[in-house]
């Protein structure tokens, strides 16, 4: 296809940290090096603590096409497995939670203790022959750290503990999530139409607020715009911090009790961090958010929402709590869905090379719109991925 | 009909001052109910005169709505009406795909000289939404 002169957009010489290739949304090799060196190597928020409250309570979930289940063993460890069975390779356990001391396969009966060992193997003298012993079946378990109430999961064994990945990025929920006292009241998901970095933007991406009515009207205050700051920590986590909200500006919204504000929070406060590279968590006074998305395919993604407040919430108080929540965050919220129908929108223009790169160029002194959070998430995936965002298909490192 | 032609005036017109509206679902992933919209007369009132200001997702919902059971009480002069609707989206294209599937329990003052929505429960049976919705169910 040839274009004439000038319909083209020329830049100036912008350095390539300013920059990203469409092809990091599109390329399919790429996408394949990320689920290797990416989520193949990179602690994973798996779920939160208080949704296995219990001993035997289990999660099931699926982490780049691998069915997990977590399960709270009797000994209150969380420990996570490979879902699926020693004997014919059947998923186990089909529901997304439950509890159960056994986890029996629905196939041939073959079960498995809370440590994924296998005890029980219907009629096993069939098997002395070949040797086989149920000792030598077991799941086959997947690392599994809980920090600050949150479990995660990695699939590197030689990862560095989740302690030291995350580093001091948390320390701002060390108060709320470190309390012990929270509970997820919320939970959805979501298929969406776009490469998955194209969601985690929408959480790195401060310009964007202009797009919200909510938050224009309650959050790009005159004062705001020096006050906020953006903030870099190790292994590519950012914070975006500093901001008040004004609920009650937004017609039919009500300034937020400060006796509903959550443990180290005050009720107007709003600030997130964004843990590389698929979560992130956002306070606003009383109620916290935790986004996780993964990958289906270069142009799928699965989103999961989770809405976290106080177990000990009276059903009044959790009542208020849903609509703060949902007012923003839920799939009805006016906040979530506009960022969705934006990642989408970037995936039309990405999808056949209409759009080339996008631009991550401003730059406000870490204060206000500045597009630091963006500039560091992608200097840790050029760390990881031996590619340049900007250049990414001609620059392939050795393993 | 009134909200499937965004017309919120009429749809708020419909309801009674006391109007109780929430969409509700329950998560077997963290085993508990949610209530994903909550609003009474005036709240719904201002969510729905913002919705023309939001960006909000292209095309149309259409409600396809069964009546399964209607209850009448004379003396209260309330019905308490339990319908299933699937709600199909449209796109700008033309191509529809269904948006969500549940059902409304409903319940209806039949005082006054016409008949008033006064609470309504729009329980989801889907709970992938995509990209969500600005306009309630
Ligand atoms: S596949 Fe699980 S018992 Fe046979
Ligand atoms: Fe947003």
């Amino acid at each position: 296809m040839e274009n004439s002169a000038g319909t083209r957009q020329t830049l100036p010489e912008m350095p390539d940290t300013h920059v990203v290739s469409g092809a990091v949304y599109t390329d399919k090799a790429i996408f394949e090096d990320e689920k290797r060196r990416v989520f193949g190597q990179c602690w994973h928020l798996a779920c939160h603590e208080s949704e296995l409250g219990e001993a035997y309570d289990y999660r099931t979930f699926d982490y780049i096409g691998t069915p997990l289940i977590a399960i709270r063993g009797g000994d209150g460890v969380v420990r996570t497995f490979m879902n699926v069975c020693s004997h014919r390779g059947a998923k186990i356990i089909q529901e997304p939670s439950g509890n159960a001391k056994r986890l029996t396969c629905f196939y041939h009966l073959w079960s498995y203790d809370d440590r994924g060992n296998c005890v029980d193997i219907p009629r096993p003298e069939a098997y002395e022959s070949s040797g086989l012993k149920k000792d030598d079946c077991g799941l086959f378990e997947v690392r599994t750290e809980t920090h600050l109430g949150l479990v995660f999961i990695n699939l590197d064994d030689k990862a560095p503990p989740v302690a030291d990945y995350i580093g001091a990025a948390l320390d701002p929920f060390a108060d709320s999530l470190g309390s012990g006292e929270l509970e997820v009241f919320h939970y959805n998901r979501a298929i969406l139409h776009a490469n998955w970095k194209a969601w985690q933007e929408t959480n790195l991406d401060l310009y964007h607020e202009w797009m919200h009515v909510l938050l224009r009207r309650t959050q790009v205050g005159e004062g705001s715009m020096n006050t906020r700051v953006v903030k870099s920590f190790e292994n590519g986590h950012t914070m975006g911090g500093g901001l008040k909200a004004s609920y009650d500006k937004y017609k039919g919204m009500a300034a937020r009790d400060p006796g509903m504000a959550l443990p180290g929070l005050g009720p107007d406060d709003f600030f997130f961090v964004d843990l590389w590279p698929n979560a992130a968590l956002l306070a606003r006074g009383t109620a916290i958010r935790i986004d996780v998305v993964t990958p289906i395919d270069e142009k799928t993604m699965l989103v999961e929402w989770r809405g976290l407040g106080l177990k000990g919430d009276s059903a009044d108080v959790r009542r208020t709590r849903m609509q703060h929540h949902n007012q923003y965050w839920g799939p009805f919220g006016r906040n979530v869905p506009e960022d969705a129908f934006a990642a989408e929108a970037c995936e039309l223009g990405f999808r056949h090379g209409a759009a080339t790169r996008q631009l991550i160029a401003r730059e406000e002194g870490g204060k206000g719109q500045d597009d630091g959070m963006l500039r560091a998430w992608y200097a840790e995936w050029a760390r990881r991925m031996g590619r340049s965002p900007a250049n990414p298909t001609n620059a392939i490192a050795p393993d | 009909m009134a909200l499937d032609a965004e017309d919120f005036t009429a749809f708020i017109d419909l309801c009674s001052t006391e109007f109780d509206y929430r969409i509700t679902v329950y998560s077997p992933e963290i085993r508990k109910e949610m209530i994903w919209l909550d609003q009474d007369y005036e709240g719904m009132r201002a969510l729905l005169e913002m919705v023309p200001q939001h960006l909000k997702r292209l095309g149309t919902l259409k409600r396809h709505v069964s009546v399964y059971i209607i209850d009448h009480d004379a003396t209260a002069a309330i019905a308490t009406v339990t319908s299933s609707f699937i709600v199909t989206h449209t796109d700008p294209d033309g191509v529809s795909q269904l948006f969500v599937a549940g059902t409304y329990y409903d319940e209806v003052d039949c005082r006054g000289d016409r008949y008033l929505l006064k609470r309504r429960r729009a329980h989801l049976e889907t709970r992938d939404l995509g990209i969500g919705s600005h306009i309630p169910i």
